[in-house]
């Protein structure tokens, strides 16, 4: 350990993240900070081990030559080395840049080339293959750290290349070369250094890189993460909690509710192995805060149906009984805030011991006393479902550019629906003339990285935040998210038709995973529907339906017969402006490397239309 | 970590006999009734009648016939080598127990104490098993059932020659009494062989015998238990489940064949001289290819492969013939009782007199039917054939499927 400032320099201007980490490894060494699965065995790392591994990777990073303000670029999967990595950066002054491990090469190419990054961590020979491909476009890019060492021999004689491992090594001949340096760098830690570069998902045009900077941080970690009165009990997040990380932590979302929550209030950070695996490390670590996007929590609600269907006959009955007592459950909840009433109490007190323990335990939601969802819309059925099973499950609002800080459903006063009340004392407003949501308070982010054109559009003559959603009150406190501005469609009658509503009311089904409406300046709305493979499968396979890939399922009448039952049953609680007359399926499953979605996996509604023009000109050409 | 079973931070906790809180909990609880069983009278809600002597006698039947299944399923149900010759293996620990462990007489006899010859029962079998083991273990199958089956039958013909040790075909010999002696002193340091007072109870031999049986089956399970974990425990089951793929992994698929057939024999030993001297007096012909036959079928019963298994194997195979036996009886007494339908039907059933029409007859002599032990016979003929086809795991399969019902919660998987 390193010797401790004096107490005449602690008088400090910012606390970085990195100061926040070193105070935990001061406080409790001896406390596991991280878990990761390594073979199977979740292996730990204490708070002390942590702060040592990130001070070793910032004098590595000294080493490398990284100067204030400089950028490093993460290309990975979330593991210990990237928050250490992220933490080392911000230790030295430097900015991250954190990549979708699912980028393509030449997503890779312009986020470096854009942000000039000097160092890169590329996770494996993945990501190592993706960068060679137009490292030549980067004349920046100095160093590329791996930090799987298989598959690199083809890499053995570049110089750029250096394994993790010998950076850290590289970092500990550095400290004992110039003892202290990392601190001093950390002392001189400024409230307007920027400590990250966010890249925006990009669903129009190309991504822009969002500023961050250390004061910003600072106001989340006291306003957001200490604020106890959105959870349960007005208890906060503290040492005894558990979280999983398995979004992408180049999402300010899950930077936020991992990295940040962990190292401002000393929770135990746990690594799912993959996004693929994240059901069985739920059971596993049975976290008790969880976050997640919608689409997880329709996965989680759709195994439950599916798996309660292969039961045996008893087990069945039971499940049926049990799912349509949660559904009371949770509607009483959800009409009163979110609290028990009576009723529900009781209910629940039968549902408990019955199923709803077990069934926690399974889809790995027992310990959860607080989990969110937010990033993206979700069905209200899917809310209410899990407030009856007892997991408290809030919807929240926020953006990138203002550090996801926005609106959030306090515990006891939800509303179903609604993405809750704006946080108190911060500056929130709705435009009356376009209905778009603005905020001003000190967490909004600084401008986009070299694009002071777009910077100025983001923000109103008076200096308010535009989020580019449309918002609307309800009952004068709560906050409901129409739709993003841009997306809102203008039928050729003139009307306005909020998609994302309709799409997500689609989505409510398990059948449906992907739905896109269209009708801009057309006489109608029609919508591209994409299958949940799975249980579509599991349906046909139960009907006796053959088929062989997503595209003939997709095809199969019987299949078109049943989303079309989803289409008419969405379409009865729309207006008829608002009904989808026509749909085709989708034949492919998107994917962000096809440039179908983006790395959140939101759709990228022009390239959409363009990939699927033939479908599109289909059904407003067609008869049927 | 507590209440998160399945978040393993080491290996340790990954592979340990006793996972979870509950278990143990369970384990202890077991253990402490059964344990109690002695003093079953004067424990309120305690079924009195296991602190009977005869039911004493049956629990100490199941605890050693355990530890015997314990060695029969590691070579057999872990380690897939399916052996006839485990009676071989229990005869010749009964008699090396005898020789080292009953005072020299006409018969061979060093009069040793009893944790030489209980141990050496165990390491000379071993050391027999290890030494014929390398003719068998070049057999797979059917062979080496053959071929252990030829053990058994040079055993018997052994046991009734060398009668300076065994006694003879007719006389038999009397076997060690279960006596812990330092070494040849007058008065044993604790004495399981008469009644006495223990800890302010009256305790009876028999209730002696049953608390020593059950700790040794105790040691025996931990350490058939903790066996399978270990690497060799993992390159028999390699060895069973495959034994090409497993020789291509590396395991060593000779010396790990030997080593169960050694380790197999050893448990073997142990338990064939326990069984002699709670029985007290034995004959060669005890040992016989009908005992090795009835060790295959508890382990078949209880289910091949699981120390749990072998253990609720033996207990249903020992206490079965004696809960037929009570059945019968009681069935006779609704006879003698008088009238209504159970009377006819149990007059149906059994035969009380020579004229008298029934399934089974009680009594020697009695009308035509099956007597009670060639029901028995006959029940565990139609229980192998009834396992083997509808739960080839046995009474731990049972067990299983229960326990997976509930685990499965509330999903079927």
């Amino acid at each position: 350990m390193e010797s401790s400032e004096s107490p005449a320099a602690a008088a400090v201007r910012t606390r970085t993240i990195a100061r926040l980490i070193r105070e935990r490894a001061m406080s409790s060494p001896n406390q596991v900070a991280l878990r990761h699965k390594d073979l199977g065995i979740w292996r730990e790392t204490t708070w002390s081990r942590y702060w040592e591994q990130v001070l070793l990777a910032a004098h590595g990073l000294l080493s490398l030559g990284v100067d204030t303000g400089d950028r490093v670029s993460i290309h990975s999967e979330d593991r210990p080395e990237w928050v250490i990595l992220d933490v080392a950066t911000v230790a030295v002054r430097g900015i991250t840049v954190g990549l979708y491990p699912t980028n393509p090469a030449a997503e890779v190419r312009y986020l470096l080339s854009d942000s000039g990054s000097r160092v890169h961590l590329a996770e494996d020979q993945e990501q190592a293959d993706k960068l060679m491909e137009v490292i030549d476009a980067l004349p920046d890019l100095e160093r590329v750290i791996h930090v799987e060492p298989r598959g690199f021999r083809t890499y053995r004689n570049d110089p750029r290349f250096v394994f993790w491992d010998e950076f850290l090594e590289m970092g500990r001949s550095h400290r004992a070369e110039n003892p202290g340096a990392v601190e001093e760098r950390m002392r001189e830690a400024d409230p307007d250094d920027v400590m990250t570069l966010v890249y925006t998902s990009g669903t129009t045009g190309p991504p822009k890189g969002a500023m961050l900077d250390n004061a910003n941080a600072e106001y989340c970690f006291d306003e957001l993460i200490n604020a106890d009165s959105r959870m349960p009990d007005n208890i906060g997040p503290n040492p005894s909690d558990e979280i999983l990380t398995y979004l992408p932590l180049c999402h300010v979302a899950e930077r936020i509710f991992s990295t940040w929550t962990s190292a401002v209030t000393g929770t135990t950070l746990n690594f799912a192995e993959s996004i693929e695996t994240v059901q069985e490390n739920l059971r596993e670590v049975q976290p008790t805060l969880f976050f997640a996007v919608p689409r997880i929590w329709e996965k989680l609600h759709a195994s439950v149906i599916l798996k309660s269907r292969d039961a045996t006959r008893f087990k069945r009955l039971l499940m049926s009984l049990c799912s349509a007592l949660a559904r009371v459950i949770g509607r009483q909840r959800a009409n009163n805030g979110g609290r028990h009433t009576l009723r529900s109490g009781i209910l629940f007190m039968i549902g408990y011991p019955l199923v709803f323990r077990a069934l926690r335990e399974r889809i790995g939601l027992r310990r959860c006393r607080w989990a969110a969802t937010g990033a993206a819309p979700i069905a209200p059925e899917v809310i209410e479902f899990f407030h009856g099973l007892g997991v408290n499950l809030y919807e929240l609002y926020g953006m990138t550019e203002n550090a996801g800080f926005a609106t959030n459903n306090f515990y006891g006063r939800m509303k179903l629906g609604t993405v809750g009340e704006p946080y108190p004392g911060i500056g929130f407003r709705i435009d009356p003339e376009t209905g778009e949501i603005q905020t001003r308070h000190p967490g909004v982010f600084r401008g986009y990285w070299n694009k002071p054109e777009e910077t100025a559009e983001a923000f109103t003559p008076d200096g308010w935040l535009r989020t580019g959603d449309v918002g609307e009150w309800v009952d004068g406190t709560h906050v409901k998210i129409v739709d993003r501005i841009k997306h809102i469609i203008i039928t050729s009658g003139g009307k306005n038709v909020s998609p994302s509503e309709i799409e997500n009311s689609l989505k409510t089904s398990p059948f449906v995973k992907e739905a896109m409406v269209i009708g801009d300046r057309r006489n109608y709305l029609t919508a591209l529907v994409g299958i949940e493979f799975d249980t579509v499968g599991d349906w046909a396979t139960r009907r006796n339906i053959p088929y062989t890939t997503y595209r003939d399922l997709g095809e199969k009448p019987e299949v078109l017969e049943l989303i079309q039952g989803v289409i008419t049953r969405t379409n009865s609680r729309f207006s008829r402006v608002e009904n989808i007359r026509k749909f085709r399926m989708l034949p492919k499953e998107l994917d962000h490397e096809d440039g179908e979605l983006t790395a959140t996996q939101k759709l990228k509604r022009e390239s959409m239309e363009e990939m699927f023009e033939e479908l599109i000109i289909d059904m407003y050409s067609s008869r049927s | 970590m507590r209440s998160r079973p399945h978040l393993h931070t080491s290996y340790s906790a990954d592979q340990a006999l006793m996972p979870t809180a509950t278990k143990k909990v369970a384990l202890a609880t077991f253990l402490i009734l059964a344990a109690l069983a002695p003093i079953a009278s004067s424990i309120p809600f305690y079924p009195d009648f296991l602190g009977n002597n005869d039911w004493m006698k049956l629990l100490s039947h199941v605890a050693i016939f355990g530890i015997g299944a314990l060695g029969i399923n590691l070579l057999t149900g872990v380690a897939g080598q399916v052996s006839l010759g485990h009676a071989f293996f229990m005869g010749l620990g009964a008699y090396v127990g005898v020789v080292f462990g009953a005072p020299s007489g006409d018969l061979w006899g060093w009069g040793l104490p009893m944790w030489i010859w209980l141990p050496m029962a165990g390491i000379i079998p071993a050391a027999i098993g290890l030494l014929v083991g390398p003719a068998a273990v070049r057999v797979r199958g059917l062979y080496l059932a053959f071929a252990t089956l030829g053990l058994v039958f040079i055993g018997e013909w052994a046991w009734r020659n060398l009668k300076f040790i065994t006694g003879g075909s007719f006389a038999g010999r009397r076997f060690p009494e279960f006596q812990l002696r330092m070494w040849k002193e007058e008065e044993p340091l604790v004495d399981f062989a008469s009644d006495g007072v223990w800890l302010g109870f009256e305790i009876s031999e028999e209730a002696k015998v049953y608390l020593l049986m059950l700790g040794l089956l105790v040691v025996a399970t931990v350490l058939a238990k903790n066996l399978q974990r270990t690497r060799a425990g993992r390159a028999f089951q390699a060895i069973r489940d495959r034994d090409i793929a497993a020789e291509i992994m590396g395991v060593n698929e000779f010396k790990y064949k030997l080593m169960a057939f050694g380790i197999s024999s050893a448990y073997a030993g142990v338990a064939g001289a326990l069984f002699a001297s709670f029985v007290g007096r034995q004959i060669p012909e005890t040992w016989d290819l009908f005992l090795s036959v009835e060790f295959i079928a508890i382990i078949l019963i209880g289910g091949a492969g699981t120390v749990s298994g072998a253990l609720m194997g033996s207990a249903f195979v020992i206490l079965l013939p004696r809960l037929v036996q009570d059945f019968t009886e009681w069935l006779s007494n609704v006879i003698a009782d008088g009238e209504g339908l159970l009377a006819s039907v149990a007059d149906a059933v059994i035969s009380v007199s020579p004229d008298d029409f029934g399934v089974v007859n009680i009594l020697p002599g009695a009308g035509p039917g099956l007597s009670v032990f060639q029901l028995n016979q006959v029940l565990f003929g139609l229980l192998v054939i009834l396992f083997m086809i509808f739960e080839p795991l046995g009474l731990y399969g049972i067990w299983l499927r229960i326990r997976n019902y509930w685990k499965g919660w509330p999903f079927t998987y």
